[in-house]
């Protein structure tokens, strides 16, 4: 099967929602491409039942009406469950091959998302480990508790969703560690009071949290969990942790469920295969560079690439929103003036900042390694393989430790330790951008490449 | 509600769930074990990025439990090595 469409958007999450709507409201007959079940992305996962507990959810009702006006929208047409497994530019045209066929264009809007960024420590990789969007996405998506006794850590303002998320559907939450100061946004207040709103969905997660007895406790972090007999998760080792985060004390806490998570990673794997710009900032975090339209930068003068969301930068829910209307206005060449929402963008990307100042992850999360801790989770790499691969064989570099080690070269595709990895070798940027290539971008059998006769 | 079964167990879920969300919301934890240490793992992105959390469907390995919905009749097992 091969479909064209004057606009294709990737991703139906907030960013991807707007960007469709809008370009379809311009005029364009869009596809929507979409690897979940259902629209909204994460942050609007939900479980399409009728009895929907809306809690969960900080604002649905938008999201709701957002979702509606898509499914609605003559000129959008929605494919869900389709994974891309390549994506190309052939004779001036973006072409997607996917499980449902292909898929082409000369306008692409990418809104793909991110991912909970994850750090190594012992006893990581156990069962009932997991990143807090687990949890969430189990919760927004099927009503699921992860777990009952259960520790929320790590860094990052998505803690705060997550701990009172879980407590209010009746998981015990017996810690919610903070590994940044308490007093880390006392140099960013100013962003806070620009925006209000901001300031109090934090503030209302706080006192539904203290409603519930959970304080959050910081400058404290998990690192290590420990299995019962059966394997699964009995209880974690948190510390006290310095400004480096290097251990001061510990403590043990008993739970079944440790939600860990340090900020997000953009799932820039289709950015990458399209020869997008692609920037890197301070704290390793890999974006498509845009322009004030939300443009990427790409040769091909023939093939219009935008972005929005996650991917330009982690900045929340509110700024995707404002990107995809821009991009998604932008590629359409719509006359309309997009100041009032660039004035918008600018006042959330400020924000999105100053999250990164507040929740910066300091190095000293390299010390909580032990010799035995798995770094890639699917070729089952421990720290002492990486340490013999850059002792024993001189490594320097994270390609020479992927070559001689296989970490990253599991099913994941090294988008779990990637960035790890990186950390841990000090990558320059250059390095960290070419370690975003993922040739196939999601598995597929090769039955189903012959199908597509490119066999 | 839609009926499955893991490890031979029968198991019945509303019909949208994921394979994990039936698992985990029936104490099932352990998804599969590793092919070199055989340790057990479990969901842990829980949105189809890190493939941790693969189970065999119908006899097809490699599934992700996570990204993947329930059906009628499905037979789900305990993924062993990869």
């Amino acid at each position: 099967m091969e479909v064209r469409y004057q606009v294709i958007v990737l991703g139906g999450g907030p960013a991807g929602l707007n960007a469709a709507k809008y370009a379809a409201n311009a005029g364009y007959e869009v596809g929507l491409i979409d690897a979940g079940t259902r629209l909204g992305g994460q942050y609007w996962r939900h479980t399409g039942r009728e009895e929907f507990d809306q809690s969960v959810h900080h604002n649905f009702d938008q999201g709701s009406l957002l979702m509606d006006a898509v499914l609605a929208n003559p000129r959008i047409t929605v494919h869900s469950e389709t994974n891309i497994w390549s994506a190309s530019i052939i004779n001036d045209e973006v072409v997607l091959r996917t499980n449902n066929g292909a898929f082409i264009t000369q306008r692409l809007i990418l809104a793909t998302g991110a991912y909970d960024r994850s750090l190594p420590f012992p006893g990581w990789d156990i069962p009932g480990v997991m990143t807090p969007g687990a949890a969430q996405s189990l919760l927004k998506g099927h009503g699921v508790l992860v777990g009952k006794r259960i520790v929320v850590a790590g860094t990052g303002p998505f803690l705060l969703p997550v701990a009172t998320g879980l407590s209010s559907h009746g998981a015990s939450v017996v810690g919610l560690l903070e590994a940044s100061s308490k007093y880390s946004w006392a140099k960013n207040l100013l962003e806070l009071l620009r925006n209000p709103a901001k300031a109090l969905e934090g503030i209302g997660y706080l006192l539904a949290l203290r409603g519930r007895k959970v304080e959050m406790r910081f400058r404290q972090a998990i690192v290590a969990a420990h299995a019962s007999a059966d394997g699964s998760l009995e209880s974690v080792t948190i510390a006290n942790l310095d400004s480096e985060w290097k251990i001061r004390s510990t403590y043990k806490l008993s739970c079944d469920v440790a939600a860990v998570g340090w900020g997000f990673t953009a799932d820039t794997a289709i950015a990458y295969s399209l020869g997008l710009a692609l920037d890197v900032d301070a704290s390793g975090s890999i974006s498509v560079v845009v322009d004030e339209n939300q443009r990427a930068r790409q040769p091909n003068a023939a093939i219009a690439i935008y972005a929005a969301g996650e991917l330009t930068g982690i900045g929340g829910a509110d700024l995707a929103l404002v990107e995809g209307a821009i991009a998604g206005l932008a590629i359409a060449g719509s006359a309309q003036d997009l100041k009032t929402l660039k004035k918008r963008r600018k006042k959330l990307l400020r924000f999105a900042q100053a999250l990164t100042k507040v929740y910066p992850v300091a190095s000293g999360w390299k010390s909580w390694l032990s010799e035995d801790t798995t770094i890639c989770r699917c070729e089952e790499i421990s720290y002492s393989d990486i340490n013999e691969a850059r002792e024993e064989f001189d490594a320097s570099d994270a390609r020479t430790i992927k070559l001689l080690t296989r970490c990253g070269m599991g099913l994941c595709q090294g988008r779990i330790c990637g960035r790890t990895i990186a950390d841990l070798m000090n990558s320059t940027p250059q390095e960290r951008i070419s370690s975003a290539s993922r040739p196939i971008l999601s598995p597929i059998t090769l039955g189903e490449v012959a199908q597509e006769g490119l066999l | 509600m839609i009926n499955f079964t893991f490890e031979g167990e029968p198991i019945s879920v509303e019909p949208g769930t994921s394979v994990a969300a039936a698992l985990l919301s029936h104490g099932e934890r352990i998804t599969r074990l590793t092919r070199f240490n055989s340790t057990p793992r479990s969901i842990f992105c829980g949105i189809g990025v890190c493939f941790d959390c693969l189970v065999e469907v119908d006899g097809e390995p490699n599934q992700r439990s996570c990204i993947t919905t329930v059906k009628e009749g499905m037979v789900v097992k305990v993924q062993h090595g990869s």
